[in-house]
């Protein structure tokens, strides 16, 4: 009695597990058979497997968009921002928790009220200001405010390693005739590689599907950002041409898809690093 | 160690970073509070005009209408975030095999680009041709619900809340089940032992555990429904049942050149998130106060 109910009990939950499981991952599978498909069969098999596989649609993408273009943006602007973050959060980090100053905790506060800070506040005075500076229409235009509002949740993620780091590697250093530089750039940073794995593949996700920067600060399709520039071919070909939408949608969403496949567990301890609060 | 009391490492290490948060997110802050007291075009001169543009805001009822807007979005954003992950997270307590696998694969949608997310969506509620959503209604023999989901306006705003709502289910539900195995054994052991029942378990024991990261996830999910804006700007009708604060504020700043209103309007997006924080504090405090 009590073991059928149990087995029945075990089979709803995961009844229940793999239906949501459903929910949350079929879109993505049925986008990608999509961008498979012919118009004709889209509409009349949505739901079945492509009955041949077509990439018709991902060579008009190609042929007939900037789809690489923007690709190359996107990477150009990600990788500055990600090398710039992990730069400035991992040294400010190391000054924060490590050396002994008074004002640390509220300087380390004044960082973190920065996660509460929404973005749009800052739009305008930024335009405003690239504007004047002939900054509109540039890498650095989306670089600036991306690597701003990183910061706080990167700077307490490494502050959070840095207080696992036992001040006895230090003092060996230093007894060993390490300089505080030498100490950083030779003992304590090669210990936060995962931090910095951590650090820069959440920053990868965020700053790569960015779109209300990217859609404020450039126009040009020659800075377009994937995010803004998918946006505007779908317009180019028509909310009609599902096939093709799909698969520029499928090219856009690869490199991320893989990235959080490969460091899925260190994205996910990052972000749900900014809530959990020591 | 006097290493770690050199004022001059201290401040190469940190003053990088420091200066350039401070430029870019704390200097345009202040500014935005200054332009908020202006009438500006961007263009010609700015005039301080003290309190006019809030005086503006406070009479302009399309701004009411975004705000009335927002709460919805709000609501269903952070129903589906917290709740339904929520109970997700207690779903994956109980299951034994399986779980970092369910975990990554829940949290997918999570990464994908929103433009993507935007128009996959703008394809599952659309009517011609024939969406996901409405194939699936017809399917269940729900055919003569059908319709064209995003452009009619009763459930227009419904339907940009959605995407945003499922996408980050699973965010929210690793940060609560981190919490949930958190709960030290003997706790629920002990329970178990004085016979509460697997609900009184859930209800009297694992969430007053939690609360502390409930509030916490309540802060990030409503906060980040507040400034919403990505899915209900690109998929949103150009009317007014899917403006939100800041698709008006948008439209305001850099379709109308109102910089002066549209900053008093991005002034208030901050404000009202101060205020949901310290409402949710303030509600967790009442709640601990009751239970002591």
């Amino acid at each position: 009695m009590t073991t059928g109910k149990f087995r029945f009990s075990t089979f709803l939950l995961y009844a229940v597990a793999i239906l949501i499981l459903i929910v949350q991952i079929y879109p993505v599978i049925w986008l990608i058979l999509s961008s498979l498909k012919s118009s004709i069969e889209l509409t009349s098999r949505p739901f079945s497997l492509p009955s041949t596989w077509l990439f018709d649609n991902y060579s008009s993408v190609i042929r007939e968009s900037h789809i690489f273009l923007y690709i190359k943006n996107t990477a150009i602007v990600t990788f500055s921002c990600i090398i710039l973050i992990v730069l400035l959060s991992s040294s400010i980090g190391f000054a924060l928790e490590k050396m002994q100053f008074k004002i640390n905790a509220k300087l380390l506060a004044f960082f973190t009220i920065g996660i509460m800070i929404p973005v749009q506040v800052t739009l305008i005075p930024l335009f405003i200001m690239y504007k004047n500076f002939g900054l509109l229409n540039s890498y650095t235009a989306l670089i600036l405010p991306q690597v701003g509002f990183a910061l706080p949740l990167s700077v307490l993620i490494f502050t959070r390693f840095y207080k696992y780091v036992p001040n006895e590697i230090i003092e060996a250093a230093v007894m060993d005739g390490c300089n505080i530089y030498q100490v950083f750039y030779r003992i304590v940073l090669p210990l936060t590689n995962n931090t910095i794995i951590t650090v820069a593949s959440i920053n990868f996700i965020f700053i790569w599907n960015d779109f209300i920067f990217s859609n404020t600060f450039t126009n040009d399709s020659q800075y377009k950002t994937i995010a803004v520039g998918l946006q505007e071919f779908i317009g180019a070909f028509g909310a009609t041409d599902w096939g093709q939408t799909f698969a520029a949608i499928s090219i856009s969403i690869m490199p991320i898809v893989l990235i959080y496949l490969i460091l899925n567990k260190n994205v996910m301890a990052g972000m749900s690093e900014g809530s959990v609060k020591g | 160690m006097k290493v770690l009391k050199d004022k001059k490492a201290w401040i190469v290490f940190m003053a990088p970073a420091l200066l350039f948060y401070i430029a870019t997110v704390f200097v345009p802050i202040i500014q935005s509070l200054l332009y908020g007291f202006q009438n500006w075009n961007g263009i010609g001169d700015r005039s301080y005009i003290g309190f006019d543009n809030y005086v503006k805001m406070y009479r302009d009822p399309f701004f009411w209408n975004a705000v009335k807007n927002n709460l919805g979005y709000v609501a269903i954003v952070v129903f589906m975030q917290v709740f339904i992950g929520l109970f997700l997270a207690l779903l994956l307590t109980y299951i034994k095999k399986g779980t970092s696998t369910l975990k990554t694969l829940y949290y997918l949608p999570a990464v994908i680009v929103t433009v993507a997310i935007a128009q996959l969506f703008r394809n599952i509620f659309s009517l011609q041709p024939q969406g996901l959503f409405n194939i699936m209604l017809e399917f269940v023999g729900l055919g003569h619900w059908q319709k064209a989901w995003l452009s009619d306006p009763a459930t227009a705003l419904a339907a940009v809340s959605v995407p945003e709502g499922w996408r980050f289910i699973g965010l929210y539900m690793v940060i609560l089940y981190s919490a949930l195995i958190a709960i030290p054994k003997e706790t629920e052991e002990a329970a178990l032992i004085d016979g509460v029942n697997g609900w009184q378990l859930i209800r009297h024991i694992k969430l007053p555990s939690i609360a502390n990261v409930i509030s916490l996830c309540l802060i990030m999910c409503i906060t980040g429904a507040l400034r919403g804006f990505d899915i209900p700007y690109m998929i949103g009708v150009p009317g007014s049942s899917t403006e939100l604060v800041t698709t008006y504020m948008y439209k305001k700043a850099f379709s109308s050149m109102q910089y002066g209103y549209g900053s008093s309007i991005a002034v208030f997006i901050v404000l009202e998130s101060i205020i949901a924080v310290a409402i949710i504090n303030a509600l967790f405090k009442l709640r601990k106060g009751d239970a002591a």
